[in-house]
């Protein structure tokens, strides 16, 4: 064909730019999800020190939320996260919170960014860069704000909710369901979490390709 | 007694009032320069939980309306701060493919893509909205998109409504379907359940006592309106995708598919004030293959809105403006159109695939390859497509960088509509339809970019049923005997970079600057150089320039360093 040579070179504009395009995340929770291993994982906090959940040893359990520098439904929680940490770390259920983001990508996600944002909002809970994107991808993780409990029983932790962090993100008055309080009050119990599933929704976490 | 009843009567008529909310409309842009910003945000579109939407620049669903004129040169600085990559194509505009904004235009997360060029579009509807390819479902899902107005000396000379806001309205349809947690469904979804005016549900305007001008659009997934007004008033159609009509059509019903756009008037002068009309969607009892009139409620292919009547916007009519327009112009512009006879070249592209579970719809039983080439046309070429659909179910066809001509419905010039008149960029193909147009191909030939032609259904297009044409030089491509070389000076900058290139004449075909981590900061197609390029948004550090001749198509690079 005559075009050949100048269909190549389309060929490399596309694949240029394929190289920046994120896929689709294709992953569904699929369970069960293995955390075996994840208190180990160690992510540099926005204090400049490398962190684990192996640190805390006497946590009963953590409130993990996934969430980033720019994503603006992420940014209402900013307040709520701060009072759910006082509210349980005192209990031994500190909230931990991570950035997954592919900083690659997407540079306002990089670490000084994250350091900037939790001195502006005043985060008093761990800020941790998932660098390598392994927190996330154990977790499953697709959106940013996400929100986890995880309990530790014996030597391991199980997930006992996964989903959004309350039912209204820009209406804190408006709240019906407090996802999060109601699932940590209830393990504190010994009492089943009523609701242990719930959308999340935000931000797309993209994963690097291997 | 007769008292109270009044008293129920008013309360009943004021609550029904009450569920209104006011039609949104989009502020303005005017150039030559137009800054639009892809960002990622929310919208309280349902009571409780907002809904994760994308929007432009300060609005939360749906951007800003751009203002052009004929002949102008406009520039347009498109900065994505999504955290997806996405494009912006100009939906209608005739431009060069480089600057057109279809799939190969990805502009990754953090760069700002520069396209520009002449407006040659006469006065017209037109719109911008992504095309990845792929994604373009989701990302006008999330609301990503806009009016384009072009205006010129003809249409300006004519008596028509030009009150951007007042009496003449942009409107855009669309509908969603919500989670339980308020967010767009986006994924095995061909309708939605609720309809969003200019993204606003049960909506409603308060319009003046004369003519006034609708510039309605449909950007659905699937959906088609059969539109028209609860009385039945006879409207009247002046413009299609492309511009005005010769004289305006009256209707009192009109089918508007994804991708279309009418401008219509509506005389409101003889309405009561205060009084109200509704403009709705008439989709109930379509023919079988009428893309929403399947019976069902739920499912993918079922709605809320399915195989029904629904208000599209509710109308006050409120007292006239100073200098309003009170008849309707019998002509409107001499169009000259082309006709069947004009073309030298013919094309038929069959409408396949789409058996549940099998392969989707296609053309020509070929999905869409992003480095498949599958029209070739000459610069210049009257050529004349036929859309041939004996298939399941009705879709629309669109093609990107001309207006065409409909000149026949399975055969026949006079099953035309009047309505379609015009110039078009997208026409429905009903099932056990072809449909044939005649289009011109000049100004912009470009052997390496393709334009598309597509199904304007977002899910079929992602799913691969689309192609891609290049428009061909007449002139033979030169063989490559120079090479192209450049300097960046001054080096390090800090504000702005000039290019001197060892053969001016090979020309530039494309600039890239990335990052020292190889993220695109900008992509500046066939740029003009001549005053240097403004670097003073990057932040210190090394850069590579990425340079394509416009001659050869050779790619070479330098760094720099922002200091």
């Amino acid at each position: 064909m005559q075009n050949r040579p100048l269909l190549f070179i389309l060929l490399c504009f596309v694949l240029l730019s394929e190289g920046f395009r994120p896929k689709q995340n294709q992953s569904k929770l699929s369970p069960p999800l293995q955390l075996k291993g994840i208190d180990s994982i160690a992510m540099r906090s926005v204090d400049g020190s490398q962190s684990s959940l192996k640190q805390y040893s006497n946590a009963k359990g953590f409130i993990i939320v996934f969430t980033c520098n720019h994503c603006p439904f992420a940014q209402l929680y900013s307040s709520r996260l701060n009072a759910l940490h006082t509210q349980y770390s005192s209990k031994q259920v500190p909230l931990i919170a991570i950035n997954s983001m592919d900083s690659m990508m997407y540079a306002e996600e990089g670490f000084i960014g994250m350091q900037e944002k939790a001195k502006k909002e005043g985060f008093k809970f761990p800020y941790l860069q998932d660098a390598a994107q392994t927190f996330g991808k154990t977790f499953h993780a697709e959106h940013t704000p996400q929100a986890f409990v995880i309990w530790k029983d014996s030597s391991h932790y199980n997930i006992k909710y996964q989903g959004s962090i309350d039912d209204n993100g820009q209406d804190s008055a408006h709240i019906q369901n407090h996802y999060i309080e109601d699932a940590v009050d209830a393990l504190l119990n010994n009492t089943p979490v009523n609701v242990p599933n719930t959308e999340s929704f935000g931000c797309r976490i993209f994963y690097r390709k291997p | 007694m007769n008292r109270f009843i009044l008293m129920i009567a008013l309360f009943w008529s004021i609550g029904i009032k009450a569920q209104y909310k006011q039609l949104w409309i989009p502020d303005t842009l005017v150039g030559p320069t137009y800054q639009l910003t892809l960002k990622d945000t929310f919208a309280q579109l349902k009571t409780g939980n907002q809904t994760i939407t994308g929007g432009i620049n300060q609005n939360s669903f749906w951007g800003p309306t751009l203002i052009m004129y004929k002949g102008q040169q406009v520039s347009l600085n498109v900065q994505n701060t999504l955290n997806d990559s996405s494009t912006l194509h100009w939906h209608g505009m005739h431009l060069p493919a480089v600057m057109d904004g279809g799939p190969h235009q990805i502009i990754p997360p953090g760069s700002i893509w520069k396209p520009y060029w002449t407006v040659n579009n006469q006065a017209s509807t037109l719109w911008y909205h992504p095309h990845l390819h792929e994604m373009t479902l989701e990302h006008l899902s999330k609301g990503l998109g806009g009016f384009i107005i072009i205006r010129d000396s003809q249409e300006a000379q004519l008596k028509l409504p030009r009150t951007y806001g007042v009496d003449d309205i942009p409107l855009v349809l669309t509908s969603r379907r919500f989670t339980t947690n308020n967010q767009f469904v986006v994924q095995n979804v061909a309708y939605g359940d609720y309809m969003l005016s200019n993204g606003v549900m049960n909506a409603q305007i308060g319009l003046p006592k004369q003519f006034v001008r609708l510039r309605i659009l449909n950007a659905e997934i699937e959906r088609g309106y059969n539109l028209g007004f609860s009385d039945n008033r006879t409207f009247y159609i002046i413009g299609n995708d492309g511009g005005l009509l010769n004289a305006p059509v009256a209707v009192n019903r009109v089918k508007l598919m994804v991708g279309e756009r009418i401008e219509i008037m509506v005389d409101l002068s003889q309405d009561a004030l205060n009084s109200s009309i509704d403009l709705k969607a008439y989709n109930s009892n379509q023919a079988f293959g009428f893309p929403g009139g399947e019976p069902s409620t739920n499912g993918q292919f079922g709605s809320l809105l399915n195989n029904t009547d629904f208000n599209v916007l509710h109308i006050n009519v409120i007292a006239s403006t100073s200098n309003p327009i009170n008849s309707l112009p019998t002509q409107l512009i001499n169009n000259t159109y082309l006709s069947s006879n004009d073309a030298t070249i013919s094309r038929t592209i069959n409408i396949t695939n789409g058996n549940p579970g099998g392969t989707p719809f296609n053309f020509d039983n070929s999905s869409f390859q992003l480095n498949k080439i599958n029209k070739t046309v000459q610069l210049d070429a009257i050529e004349k497509w036929t859309i041939a659909n004996n298939n399941v179910f009705g879709h629309t066809f669109h093609i990107h960088d001309v207006q065409f001509k409909i000149v026949d419905r399975n055969g026949s010039a006079t099953a035309v509509g009047n309505y379609e008149s015009g110039w078009k960029d997208v026409m429905y193909v009903p099932r056990a339809e072809k449909v044939t147009f005649v289009a011109r191909f000049n100004d912009y030939a470009d052997a390496i970019h393709p334009f598309m032609y597509h199904c304007h259904f977002s899910n079929h297009e992602d799913d691969g049923m689309m192609g891609q044409f290049v428009v061909e030089p007449n002139t033979s491509i030169p063989t490559q005997n120079v090479r192209q070389g450049f300097n960046v000076y001054p080096n390090p900058a800090s504000k702005r970079v000039f290019i001197q290139l060892d053969q001016p004449d090979l020309g530039i075909y494309y600039i890239t600057i990335t990052d020292v981590l190889g993220r695109t900061k900008f992509m500046l197609p066939q740029p003009n150089v001549a005053s240097g390029i403004d670097i003073s948004q990057l932040s210190k550090g090394l850069y590579t320039i990425t340079l394509t001749d416009n001659t050869f198509k050779q790619t070479i690079s330098k760094t720099f360093v922002v200091e």
